[in-house]
């Protein structure tokens, strides 16, 4: 105790997370959101078809389909791809910060003193680009977890042994 | 008594007859379709016959009940840690929990329990968000030896003895003690919308059932000549007392029978909480696994001096929000001492309200369109486009509009935030006032989230997730709201307190 000192924070000094630079996600990875997109729409393009082709009485109402199936598209497409530029992540010496999100902005903050474990996950098509997601998780829910894809492979292992060592640390500091 | 739990043993002989009542139970269950059959036909049955397979039923249940007292074994082995219980007929299971993965050990008695004198002890683990052991009928001594044995790491010390000891001793000097006046001013005072709703949702189903049996039986008469005003009036001035009265007595029959006799004791550095009139539970609460404590209080509760306490605890990594309410401990009724006192106990002192933060008044627009207009909007335009008949409940769209108005505005002007350098407070609702309270290093993620329209008018929303739950508050201002934001990070990545 007689180290112990108590001085007065002064909190518009303290670090902040907003003036952070913040690493965008790998440009490649647009190209795995695109892909996904495809499948999606095209699996609904073929039913609606076979719909349409199938069955007569469905038939006069295709430009009201039509006009909505490329609307609801557009739409999507806009918003994973402003979803993809706002995406970003950063580490600290202390936490990770995470931001995503396209109509609304979320920016997740965990201090590495509280990271349960670190995954890392691969789809097909991110193994075949060459990226990786990382998931951090925490004790405090699936809401407070991050998953961060669109990461180079090579880097994604990085930060996973930087999180794994900076968690051990933090155990052997609380003994 | 045999205290020694290194050696398997059964549970008590009488427990036989909880055994029996839980499988007549179960196949009761499995088999209620035959059953309803047996007894619409019960005239053209033959009755011998029936009483003898109703008997032989009986007699096999019994003795299944019994090979399955006989197959239920549990101890302690001591050289691996472990806790082990043995279960099972003719698919034997062996179950071992290591000590250290013990999260609480509870002892509930059930009236059928009761009535024979056993309780039941109950093992929660980390893992998983069911119970997974329970052993159904033990002696309430060997219950608490057992307990305290598998909250000490089993370790065959003085130690486990003593605190048992402790814990007999402390038994008799209650260090809080909800009395039924409280109880009874709980009961009065709480949960009206939520025994409104089921309240509702019975009414709603059994006149369809009634409608269904009208028809079915062949009435047919026309309703409206026999219907004056005052009528209408008189009736539902009856209902709307009825209803009233039938909200106050269901309450109160659940808050007494539910928390009777609720007594907390200290033991160990951590709480032994007991409650219930005829189911008696208890469980333990530990500080230093508290991650939240909401106090709510309402305007009658105000005046009456009482407040419910609800306490969340580190839970499971996979539990839902929902699992997390329900492992919340609730303690009814306290007024200003016992929460006083609760408080200190469970974070070292009471804790103070420190600066506090408003809501912006934006945050009452989207309540507003989505609880207000969008419905009217709905019934008006179905009303005008479709369905004249609609107007005729046009009365309550100034009820509803008013109620729902009341609710947005006094969220509005309860939502606050107090921030000081130990303790995080948030207040809201609207006739239920919530109040959080959480330490800053029981913080796990910290989140923000910003609108794009709100851009402009600096507002948003902060989410500060604990493995309690998450305290969510805004619209704010969302400056304020980061340079708090890094305030707390800060305290979490500077504090040397564990978060559990």
């Amino acid at each position: 105790m007689e180290d112990f000192t108590n001085e007065i924070i002064d909190t518009a000094s303290l670090p902040r997370f907003e003036d952070v630079e913040l690493t965008p996600l790998q440009p490649s990875y647009i190209n795995v959101i695109r892909l996904n997109i495809g499948i999606t729409f095209g699996v609904i393009a073929i039913v609606c078809g076979a719909g349409f082709y199938f069955i007569e009485e469905l038939q006069p109402y295709w430009p009201y389909v039509a006009i909505t199936y490329t609307a609801i598209l557009l739409l999507t497409i806009i918003i994973a791809t402003v979803r993809f530029r706002n995406s970003g992540f950063a580490f600290r010496k202390h936490d990770v910060i995470y931001r995503n999100g396209a109509i609304a902005l979320t920016t997740t903050i965990i201090p590495y003193n509280r990271v349960q474990h670190v995954a890392i996950e691969e789809g097909w098509l991110s193994r075949k680009l060459g990226l990786a997601e990382v998931d951090i998780f925490t004790a405090g829910g699936q809401k407070s977890d991050i998953q961060i894809p669109g990461i180079d492979k090579d880097q994604a292992e990085r930060i996973k042994q930087l999180l794994m060592g900076k968690i051990l640390k933090e155990e052997a500091d609380e003994q | 008594m045999n205290n020694d739990f290194s050696r398997p043993q059964r549970q008590s002989l009488v427990g036989v007859v909880v055994m029996f009542g839980n499988t007549l139970q179960k196949m009761v269950r499995a088999l209620w379709p035959i059953l309803i059959v047996w007894i619409f036909k019960f005239q053209e049955l033959n009755k011998l016959s029936l009483l003898i397979g109703a008997g032989v039923f009986f007699i096999l249940i019994a003795i299944f009940a019994y090979f399955k007292y006989l197959n239920f074994t549990f101890y302690l082995d001591e050289e691996n840690q472990e806790f082990i219980v043995k279960d099972g007929i003719i698919n034997k299971s062996r179950l071992a929990i290591p000590l250290d993965k013990i999260q609480q050990v509870n002892i509930n008695q059930s009236l059928v329990q009761r009535l024979i004198g056993v309780h039941a002890l109950e093992v929660d683990t980390a893992g998983s968000g069911k119970q997974e052991v329970s052993i159904r009928a033990i002696p309430h001594e060997l219950a608490l030896a057992l307990k305290s044995r598998l909250h000490t790491g089993g370790r065959r010390t003085v130690a486990a003895d003593e605190s048992r000891i402790q814990e007999e001793t402390g038994k008799k000097q209650a260090f809080i003690e909800i009395s039924l006046l409280s109880l009874l001013k709980t009961g009065i005072t709480s949960n009206y919308a939520r025994t409104f709703a089921l309240l509702l949702a019975f009414v709603i189903t059994t006149s369809q059932h009634i409608d269904e049996f009208l028809e079915f039986s062949g009435y047919n008469f026309s309703v409206d000549e026999y219907i004056t005003a005052e009528m209408v009036l008189k009736f539902l001035t009856f209902i709307i007392v009825g209803v009233m009265v039938l909200i106050l007595v269901i309450n109160l029959a659940r808050t007494i029978i539910k928390f009777f006799g609720y007594r907390i004791t200290k033991q160990d550095g951590s709480l032994l909480l007991s409650y219930g009139l005829i189911n008696t539970k208890s469980t333990i609460l530990k500080p230093e696994k508290v991650q939240i404590v909401r106090v709510t209080r309402n305007f009658f509760q105000k005046k009456l001096n009482i407040r419910d306490l609800h306490i969340r605890q580190a839970s499971n990594m996979e539990a839902s929000a929902k699992d997390q309410k329900k492992t919340a401990i609730e303690i009814p009724g306290c007024d200003e001492r016992e929460k006083n006192i609760l408080l200190q106990f469970i974070f070292g002192r009471i804790p103070e309200r420190g600066v506090m933060l408003k809501p912006n008044f934006r945050k009452m627009i989207f309540p507003t369109f989505f609880w207000l207009i969008i419905p009217l909007s709905i019934y008006f335009w179905s009303a005008y486009m479709y369905e004249p008949e609609l107007y005729n409940v046009i009365l309550l769209v100034p009820v509803y509009a008013l109620f729902v108005m009341a609710v947005i505005y006094f969220g509005f002007r309860n939502s606050r935030l107090f921030v000081s350098d130990d303790f995080i407070i948030k207040q809201g609702g609207a006739w239920d006032i919530d109040n959080d309270i959480l330490e800053p290093h029981k913080i796990h993620t910290v989140s923000l989230t910003q609108y794009f329209w709100q851009k402009g008018s600096d507002v948003g929303i902060v989410s500060l997730h604990t493995a309690g739950g998450t305290i969510t508050f805004g619209l704010a201002n969302y400056s304020r709201l980061k340079q708090l934001a890094n305030y707390w990070l800060y305290q979490v990545e500077t504090t040397g307190k564990h978060w559990m």
